[in-house]
């Protein structure tokens, strides 16, 4: 009986499936590239997909585009589904400095090349490009910014990213780098806020009953510069300043109403784009003519510039 | 009662690491979050005194939220008419919380009619209400919930962010929940049967209960606490996440239990559960106050909920052994 159920349920599920995947004509010499990124629910994942997506269209390869939510098993499955399709190239935002190194490996194994964006993993040789914003650089400069708009003085809260996370710990590490120059600068308080907006709306209004006397709040992200944004617009500190990271729309949107003072845009399209078009350059011609570790300088978005900046790019 | 007594210690030994713990602007605060969990976690009571789970509260508190952005940023597109209708925000709200209670009642349809496990109908709205928060942004953040007054659907960051009488909105519903709650569990027919059920489905059957009957409600119960939960938190950050609620059912399901509710059914109060989700929202808090590291604040919060009830065990062992009946 139960098997029954399985297959009447399958075969339900087939139904529904022929009648809603997108439909794309099915050219016999056609080429895969596959497009593996987190989820799409964070709009910098998003975009970074579309672009590598519309770039490979135009340069004539069918598309298969898939999540693995940060999770390096789901990521390995994708990546034996890419391999069993028989996949030309694979451009990947991966799940994990060290867990990718497996499946990346497996794919070059499987005659599959790898053009990573976003995140490096922790070895090299395996990847044909590693192409990331340069991370330490972008924090520098909000960083920068934070310390002028500060006036060089008075207490401040850190919210850091996911600690497990490489990012989050460069981030902080280059903020720190400059702002413990500043001995008027007081760190009053360093937290995670996991890089949620919930979260950071909650642990700001909490640090706020401690610390009324802040000055500035320096994210390592922009969902978490918007969710303290919000907490002290209601706890009536609207004048603190506060700097986050990425150059989300939503951010920019936030920079011009003044809202939050400053981000640090990350050209995700940009370097998306570029993995699409060193893959193909690599299957056409051998070889990508750049060096496997690669990376793009991030801008600085105040409200001064902000209308000269759209999704993850210059306009 | 381990649950006062584990909140009691807990507030005085915040209070002595960390001077501003007991200051009325911090419980103002501390209260506001508490709400968030507290709503939910009244719906949840109700599911599990009923002998069921809910799992996808959480979804449906991101579903709800995403519903009331969309209407609120983006309106209503009527294709076929080819207009944008948008609607005064107390409609908005009602739409959404409708929209709750609508995948609760899937949820108590799929339970009572159709016999399935409660973890399992559950899980499966769990995930389909999530993509469905997705879907209608197409995984994009509703932005701006301030309206417009042109378009005289301003006022939604007032549920979140408003005060009466000095006390924060968030609060006020958490009171009404609570109060509610508390009255239809205990001092309603439809209570004493959810308990009936709970006890013993066999019993309450053959005792002229309508078990079906109750299993719906209390799932559509559930539905509307969550939906509102969503709409409080869209409110407060004035923008919609689709990914917002995720793991909220945990700390749901951690509240009733701490709140000395009985993962089988048919033990449990409403006021245990409010208890319940004032020691994590103080620890969660706290711990906030006194910077503790994150991955420590985890190992705490995990430490804290079995030790209340392990706590309650070895209490209820020690009451039951003079009447060694039961």
């Amino acid at each position: 009986m139960a098997a029954n159920g399985t297959i009447l349920g399958a075969c339900a599920l087939a139904a529904l499936l022929a009648g809603c995947g997108p439909r794309q004509p099915s050219n016999p010499g056609q080429k895969t590239i596959a497009i593996v990124t987190p989820s799409h629910d964070n709009p910098f994942f998003k975009a970074e997909a579309d672009s590598a997506a519309a770039r490979a269209r135009e340069l004539g390869y069918r598309v298969l585009v898939n999540t693995h939510d940060d999770d390096a098993h789901k990521q390995d499955e994708l990546f034996d589904m890419a391999i069993a399709n028989h996949a030309a190239a694979i451009i990947l935002d991966n799940a994990g400095a060290d867990a990718s190194i497996a499946a990346v490996r497996k794919a070059r194994a499987a005659g599959i090349p790898s053009f990573l964006i976003d995140r490096e993993i922790n070895l090299s040789g395996v990847a044909i490009a590693q192409i990331v914003s340069n991370n330490y650089q972008g924090a520098t400069l909000g960083a920068q910014e934070f310390v002028g708009l500060m006036g060089e003085k008075g207490s401040y809260v850190e919210l850091v990213g996911r600690e497990s996370d490489t990012n989050a710990g460069i981030r902080s590490q280059a903020y720190h780098d400059v702002l413990d120059k500043y001995p008027g600068l007081k760190l009053a308080v360093r937290q995670s806020a996991n890089w949620s907006q919930t979260e950071a709306f909650q642990k700001m209004e909490t640090i706020i009953q401690a610390n009324r006397d802040i000055k500035g709040v320096i994210a390592g992200n922009d969902t978490m510069a918007l969710g303290a944004s919000a907490a002290l617009k209601a706890s009536g500190l609207a004048k603190v300043t506060v700097v986050g990271f990425d150059g989300s729309p939503d951010a920019l949107a936030a920079v011009r109403a003044g809202a939050i003072q400053a981000t640090v845009l990350q050209p995700a399209a940009r370097i998306a784009m570029a993995a699409v078009e060193q893959a193909h350059r690599y299957l056409t011609t051998g070889a990508t003519g750049a060096p496997e570790k690669q990376s793009v300088n991030c801008e600085l978005v105040t409200a001064k510039n902000a209308d000269q900046f759209g999704m993850f790019a210059r306009r | 009662m381990r649950a006062l007594l584990a909140l009691v210690a807990l507030v005085a030994a915040l209070s002595f690491l960390s001077p501003a713990f007991l200051t009325a602007a911090n419980l103002a605060i501390l209260l506001k979050h508490v709400a968030i969990n507290a709503i939910m976690a009244v719906g949840m009571t109700f599911v599990i005194l009923s002998g069921g789970i809910d799992l996808s509260v959480g979804s449906i508190a991101g579903l709800a939220g995403m519903v009331a952005g969309g209407l609120i940023d983006r309106g209503l597109m009527l294709p076929m008419f080819g207009v944008v209708v948008y609607f005064q925000v107390w409609l908005v709200v009602v739409i959404a919380v409708l929209a709750g209670a609508l995948v609760g009642a899937i949820n108590g349809l799929l339970v009572a009619r159709l016999s399935v496990a409660p973890f399992i109908a559950t899980l499966g709205t769990m995930y389909a209400a999530r993509g469905a928060a997705l879907l209608l942004s197409g995984g994009a953040t509703f932005p701006s919930l301030t309206g417009e007054a042109g378009l005289r659907n301003t006022g939604f960051p007032w549920l979140g962010s408003g005060t009466i009488l000095g006390i924060a909105i968030p609060i006020w519903l958490m009171i009404v929940f609570a109060l509610a709650g508390a009255f239809l569990a205990a001092r309603t027919v439809f209570g004493r049967h959810v308990y009936a059920v709970g006890g013993n489905q066999r019993a309450a059957l053959l005792s002229g209960v309508r078990v079906k009957r109750i299993q719906l409600l209390v799932y559509v119960i559930s539905g509307f606490c969550s939906a509102a939960v969503g709409l409080i938190i869209a409110s407060q950050l004035g923008a919609a996440h689709p990914a917002t609620g995720q793991s909220f059912e945990l700390n749901a399901i951690a509240a009733v239990v701490l709140g000395g509710t009985s993962l089988m059914g048919g033990r449990g109060t409403i006021g245990g559960t409010i208890i319940g989700a004032l020691v994590i929202g103080a620890l969660a808090d706290g711990l906030v106050l006194l910077g503790v590291s994150e991955f420590w604040q985890i190992v705490i919060k995990g430490a804290v909920i079995v030790m209340a009830v392990v706590l309650d065990q070895l209490q209820r062992r020690v009451q039951w052994q003079p009447t060694a009946q039961s």
